[in-house]
């Protein structure tokens, strides 16, 4: 008999790539596929368009894509871990071993954001190389159609369309989608650690998702102009941040489909504000579920 | 003359009650009534009863899954709340089922893991207990392939993985075929060789007379009847007469036959003993 350790990372690690292997059996990986496909085809269709809206249109396309596949197996996913190792009895296993409730969650919520993390990363890879290429061809054509033949005019031509090429913003992007899947996970764990079904886990989370969303507009909208009192107005605008995250935090998408910079800075405070949430929703999932009666 | 300090009980129950609270409207549950119980090291101990007596609540509350309402539990001394209390205990749930996406050996490769074990000692020790419950042939097979007996099996085998020095099994040999429920029991009867304490449910009775050092009878909730199996039914190299309005003489004529036989003795007379069934039926007939 080995001895018993309070905090251990390796058996965080033995329940995440379980996870991983669970969900990937899921058939989740066609999604991945699913993606690719499309962003291919995003790439090369509408050759009537000029060449910055095509560049464009495959950013939103490809943007819009790697969003609904993170938002939907950070919901859908993570709203099925619980109650299917309840059902299947594998929970009464688990938790008969000396494992800590709170290393069988954070292992659970670690093995989705990996899932999502590993599919963000290669569909980030695959949507880089087709927007490269993209890139590369457009300018091509342009230099020909143009015929700029000057080192001015065609640095000039590389400019225009680079701006709407790849650069390291996108990437930026990427991570902001990773962070707000992040936090729409670990919010549908916790929903789940008290939720009677998996379909009200969804069904919670998809609406406290698009409340989230709204955040900043409900708090203009109601908080701002009004007749309420300056101190109930923080009071309520303070609730509003706790019992749903603040979404808006993390729509730096336009701004880097419209090729504008992402500073780091920015990037660093909405990933501290992703870690802030993921924490809070940590410790209130580990309260729920460490009382839950299985 | 001092008597010796008693030993720490593998297992402790004191008056745990556990109340199933209901939704809004409905009445709470109460699953089981200041139960008492302790198990000794080393001993096979079987709690029977009727289904829904409270006894896979019990087990579950001796392993931490469920928190006692009043009462508390300890295995080796320490509570059930504490985590590090289920390093010495290997348990095989009700009906026990596993991640149909895992063959038997990464089955078993993932619980050792989540005890502690790692490399050529986890391997070892996971085929070690393939080839105990008998399921090498079947190690590269997908769970959801496996029958009922070999399920239950595999929850031993992951129950054993990690050398517990007790083990809890629930219903161990519930819809098993006869050869594997035989095959289950040589397993039980072999921990008790190796000095294993063992606490297990059923409500098949001869398996259990077979096994267990010591039975209790659960039904709604309590325990009804407590004991050595050889003291609560009676010896099987007896024969018992029951006889209705016997008369003194009668019984005085059986006993001079009875010594004329010379091999035969007359062990007692009296009432007559029950078996182990009928003690079942009569202690869980009773109303709380
Ligand atoms: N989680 C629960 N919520 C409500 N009632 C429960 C729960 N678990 C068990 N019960 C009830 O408690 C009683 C005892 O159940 P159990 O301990 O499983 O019985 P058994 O002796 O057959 O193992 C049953 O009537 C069962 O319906
Ligand atoms: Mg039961």
């Amino acid at each position: 008999m080995t001895s018993y350790r309070a905090f251990s990372p390796a058996r965080i690690w033995t329940l995440a790539t379980a996870t991983v292997t669970q969900l990937l059996r899921m058939k989740i990986l066609i999604f991945l596929l699913a993606f690719c496909a499309l962003v291919v085809a995003a790439g090369f269709a509408f050759p009537v368009l000029n060449p910055e809206q095509q560049l464009k249109l495959l950013k939103d396309v490809s943007f819009g894509a790697l969003q609904v596949f993170s938002l939907v197996i950070a919901i859908v996913a993570t709203a099925l871990l619980l109650p299917r190792d309840l059902e299947d009895r594998t929970l009464y296993t688990i938790l008969s071993k000396p494992v800590p409730r709170h290393e069988y969650l954070l292992g659970k919520l670690l093995g989705v954001l990996l899932l999502i993390g590993a599919g963000l990363l290669l569909m980030d890879l695959a949507f880089s190389a087709v927007l490269w290429l993209r890139e590369k061809l457009l300018l091509a054509q342009i230099i020909q159609a143009l015929e700029a033949k000057t080192p001015e005019a065609v640095a000039q031509l590389q400019e225009i369309v680079g701006k709407q090429g790849l650069n390291w913003g996108l990437h930026l992007g990427v991570l902001a989608v990773f962070w707000k899947a992040a936090v729409v996970a670990a919010l549908a764990l916790m929903i789940s650690c008290f939720a009677s079904s998996t379909l009200f886990t969804v069904v919670v989370t998809f609406c406290v998702v698009i409340i989230g969303h709204g955040q900043g507009l409900i708090r203009e909208y109601f908080l701002q102009g009004g007749t309420l009192a300056e101190p109930v107005k923080k009071l309520l605008s303070a609730l509003l941040a706790i019992v749903t995250p603040d979404l808006g935090v993390f729509d730096v998408v336009d701004n880097v489909i419209n090729g504008e910079a992402v500073g780091l800075g920015a990037a660093l405070a909405m990933s501290g504000t992703a870690l802030l949430y993921l924490t809070g929703y940590a410790v209130v999932s580990h309260l729920l579920f460490v009382e839950k009666e299985l | 003359m001092s008597t010796a300090p008693e030993p720490t009980p593998a297992v402790a129950v004191e008056n745990l009650s556990k109340v199933f609270k209901a939704g809004l409207g409905k009445r709470a549950f109460v699953a089981v009534r200041d139960l008492s119980l302790t198990v000794r090291e080393g001993e096979v101990y079987g709690l029977i009863g009727p289904n829904g007596c409270g006894k896979s609540t019990t087990m579950k509350t001796v392993l931490g899954l469920l928190a006692p309402t009043r009462g508390r539990t300890a295995i080796f001394g320490r509570s059930s709340t504490e985590v590090a209390s289920r390093q010495a205990v290997g348990f095989l749930p009700e009906n026990p089922y596993f991640y149909k996406h895992l063959n038997g050996l990464e089955t078993l490769l993932f619980y050792g893991r989540l005890c502690g074990l790692a490399g050529a000692e986890l391997r070892d020790r996971a085929r070690e207990m393939l080839s105990l419950t008998g399921l090498e042939d079947a190690a590269d097979r997908r769970v959801a392939g496996y029958s009922k007996g070999m399920l239950q099996r595999l929850g031993l085998a992951q129950a054993l993985l990690h050398r517990p020095r007790l083990v809890v099994l629930d219903e161990p040999t519930a819809g098993v075929d006869p050869a594997g429920s035989r095959k289950i029991r040589d397993l039980i009867l072999g921990f008790r060789e190796q000095g294993l304490t063992v606490l297990v449910t059923s409500h098949l009775l001869e398996q259990m007379q077979e096994v267990c050092d010591r039975v209790g009878i659960m039904a709604h909730g309590r325990m009804m009847r407590e004991g050595r199996v050889d003291e609560l039914i009676a010896v099987e190299n007896q024969t018992e007469l029951v006889l209705r309005d016997a008369s003194p003489e009668l019984l005085a004529g059986i006993r001079e036959l009875v010594e004329r036989d010379g091999r035969a003795a007359l062990v007692r007379s009296g009432q007559p003993r029950t078996t182990l069934e009928s003690l079942f039926l009569e202690a869980t007939e009773e109303k709380p």
